[in-house]
């Protein structure tokens, strides 16, 4: 079948070859590539804009949408296999560190340096520096981020980060400052349910496990913490551990009705229900402010960077796409790749809605006439930090471990020290029985 | 035909069913044992995994989550199975009586079982909501305080617990009406000539003979209560802390979640040795009272 398709292919490609200027996507046409994309609004976007591709190229897609926490799963079945049935897949940053590890994606750099496939307009310094050391290196500083000794093993699409969005209105009407400091966040947080009864101050997710400990190291970073010093100690606990869960924790408190076990949906519902007057979160909730469909506070949204404690720091996340080790069509994923990723489709991507990975894009006027926030959103890109949350095989349990801590802390008010204390002890022996103590 | 050949003859019917058995249950079942004794992530081929003994079975009991997951399920299981047994039976007892509308009614009671796990775990999870949901709305407008249904550790077990009962009492109330309706009116009879009254009648009488079927029961909803998943997984998904998270759901975390299918395959052994104890002394124990009342009849026939 796949045979025949690309012998009809290649028999079109030979006719048009001698009419038609040649293109690089010649040898291709024809070809269909299997792909694998999160349902995800950056993705819904992006499937609105694949026909163009298909259109400029002559190669097919076929996109295999799943619910994003089931691709892991789904792809890690795949990627064992000896044949694969993907060509192109959307990872989560978190499963870099196991594909990279286990060999299953192919390492770009055969590709960028093939003339023929490589585009050299690409321009790739233009790409969000944070979010290609968050997850398209790995083998550089740390071994999962960039540095002299990493390479590409994927390219952000559909990446995310950190931004403040706040109620005009609501700031307006009390006269009050859009905080640009920790300081100023946290109190503000617990003055707003003073000022508007029933209102809370920051919707923040809080939900046992993943959730609670998502919105803790979005709070660490800027606080001045890491999870691991450069030797692998946790130190989870230290100061700056210990102010950003009790900044979760205020938060939380002051939040609205039912907060302390938000997930990300039910956080953001809040922030659209009008519930709460401010959201920090992941760019990727933009889109859904102004949806009439779901938000009551349409045009009543203001954006500011993530603010900052002792230094800026805002989140790095969401998707890259790389080419699993055993794909069948590897040249003509990387092509689609490279489109993609291109200024071309970054920008008709993110008229559709999706997140850009490109800084030219941020600040493109076409972009900005649609999207306002846009000009920010790259201005809070600069800041983007790639080492928000480490990237490491064991962090999954870590994770988890850590995220059940501070549900407790939350909700049965267990102590912090105590908290981060058992999650530092439980995290160095996990780190010592996978080998990060060996050098010491 | 030989006698030889005859004899044989059982053994090729059942060799399609013992094939299938073997194939679909047994198979399975020794893959996760040997897994349970590897140290596998999901990445890498079951060949690539090293071998470590019972590192994963022991490493287990030092493990505060684990331990504590385990206590949660004990306390789930045997809170949910024993609260609808009581229920269930006495709906039973209740309703054992010819009213019309019966079937309907009947069908009704057991419509929460015939909705799909998730969707029961979204529609308590809607009326958990700690704002529009309906218990707190209802609660608010009769001038009480909210209850933080999901949101404390107390609560979020009690709720998921309200849950499983509201799904689960209907399967025990159909089957313990099946036993009651089939039992001998005869014996019946004979009680109420005797005068016995309603409560002799069922405490004497009907219990008594509805035991195997109770037992039975009992047995098939202790094993679901065990493996229950769905419905918290939506509700809590095993929060807050760990105060909802049942086995089940901690095997689906420690397989999907931290890659570690030779500790999950280890945890899922542990509730299998635990269920087929509980299995063993059930049936045990039916067996004893079943010699009991044959010694008892045998004693009254010959006195």
């Amino acid at each position: 079948m796949k045979f025949t398709r690309s012998l009809i292919g290649l028999a079109a490609g030979l006719a048009l070859a001698g009419t038609a200027m040649a293109s690089p996507y010649d040898d291709y046409k024809g070809t269909t590539l299997v792909v694998n994309f999160p349902a995800h609004p950056h993705y819904d976007a992006v499937m609105r804009v694949l026909p163009e591709f298909t259109k400029q190229t002559g190669i097919q897609v076929e996109v295999d949408q799943l619910q994003y926490l089931k691709m892991r799963e789904k792809q890690t079945l795949e990627m064992t296999k000896s044949k694969g049935d993907y060509d192109l897949l959307a990872y989560v940053v978190f499963s870099k560190a196991d594909y990279v590890y286990a060999d299953q994606l192919e390492n770009l750099a055969r590709y960028f340096m093939n003339p023929k496939l490589a585009n050299p307009g690409y321009d790739a310094a233009d790409l969000i520096d944070g979010y290609v050391a968050n997850i398209g290196v790995a083998g550089g500083n740390k071994g999962y981020m960039d540095g002299p000794t990493g390479s590409l093993f994927g390219v952000p699409f559909g990446a995310e980060t950190s931004i403040l969005g706040y109620r005009k209105d609501i700031f307006e009407k009390h006269s009050l400052k859009v905080p640009e400091t920790y300081d100023e966040l946290l109190e503000l947080a617990c003055k707003i349910p003073e000022l508007e009864p029933g209102m809370g101050g920051l919707a923040s997710r809080a939900a046992s496990g993943h959730q609670a400990s998502h919105a803790f190291l979005l709070h660490l970073a800027p606080l001045g913490g890491r999870v691991f010093d450069d030797e692998w100690n946790p130190i989870i606990n230290n100061e700056a551990g210990v102010q950003a869960a009790q900044a979760l924790k205020t938060i939380v408190d002051c939040g609205p009705e039912g907060s302390k076990t938000f997930n990300f949906a039910e956080a953001g519902a809040a922030f659209l229900q009008g519930n709460t007057a401010m959201f920090l979160d992941s760019t990727v909730f933009a889109g859904s402010v102004n949806n009439p469909e779901k938000s009551t506070i349409v045009g009543k949204v203001g954006w500011a960077p993530h603010p900052m404690g002792t230094r800026r720091g805002s989140q790095t996340g969401g998707f890259g796409i790389g080419i699993p080790k055993n794909a069948q069509n590897k040249e003509a994923a990387f092509l689609l790749m490279q489109w993609l990723t291109s200024k071309e489709a970054d920008k008709l991507i993110a008229l559709e809605g999706g997140n850009p990975s490109r800084y030219s894009t941020h600040a493109d006027a076409d972009v900005n006439a649609k999207f306002p926030h846009m000009a920010t959103f790259g201005e809070a890109l600069k800041h983007a930090d790639p080492d928000w949350r480490p990237i490491i095989p064991v962090w999954g349990k870590i994770n988890a471990d850590l995220g059940t801590e501070l549900s407790k802390v939350l909700t049965e008010d267990l102590d912090i020290q105590t908290a981060l204390d058992g999650v530092a002890s439980r995290a160095a022996a996990i780190m010592d029985e996978a080998g990060y103590n060996t050098w010491k | 035909m030989s006698t030889q050949a005859r004899s044989f003859t059982p053994y090729l019917f059942m060799a399609p069913a013992a094939a299938v058995l073997v194939v679909a249950l047994l198979y399975p079942i020794a893959y996760m044992i040997y897994a349970s004794f590897l140290d596998w992530n999901p990445s890498q081929r079951i060949g690539q995994a090293t071998f470590v003994g019972l590192r994963n079975y022991t490493s287990l009991w030092s493990d505060a989550n684990f331990r504590e997951s385990f206590g949660v399920t004990l306390k789930f299981a045997s809170l949910v199975v024993s609260i609808e047994m009581i229920l269930g039976v006495g709906l039973a007892m209740l309703l054992d009586r010819s009213i019309r509308g019966m079937t309907v009614l009947r069908t009704i009671f057991i419509l929460p079982m015939m909705i799909a796990p998730i969707v029961v775990g979204l529609i308590w999870r809607y009326m958990y909501h700690p704002t529009v949901g309906i218990f707190n709305r209802t609660l608010n407008s009769l001038g009480f305080e909210s209850v933080p249904w999901l949101s404390d550790s107390f609560w979020s077990l009690t709720s998921i617990i309200i849950a499983d009962i509201w799904q689960w009492t209907p399967f025990i109330f159909i089957l313990s009406l099946a036993a009651l309706q089939s039992l001998p009116r005869s014996a019946l009879e004979a009680a109420r000539i005797d005068g016995a009254s309603g409560w002799q009648q069922i405490v004497y009488i009907k219990l008594p003979l509805m035991m195997p079927v109770l037992i039975v029961t009992l047995l098939l909803r202790l094993i679901d209560a065990f493996k229950v998943l769905e419905v918290v997984l939506v509700m809590t998904n095993g929060g807050p802390g760990l105060s909802t998270e049942i086995l089940s759901l901690r095997i689906a975390r420690t397989a999907s979640e931290f890659r570690e299918l030779g500790v999950a395959a280890a945890m899922s052994n542990y509730l299998l040795i635990l269920l087929m104890i509980l299995t063993a002394i059930m049936f045990t124990y039916t067996r004893l009272s079943e010699a009991r009342a044959a010694r008892l009849r045998q004693m009254s026939e010959e006195g």
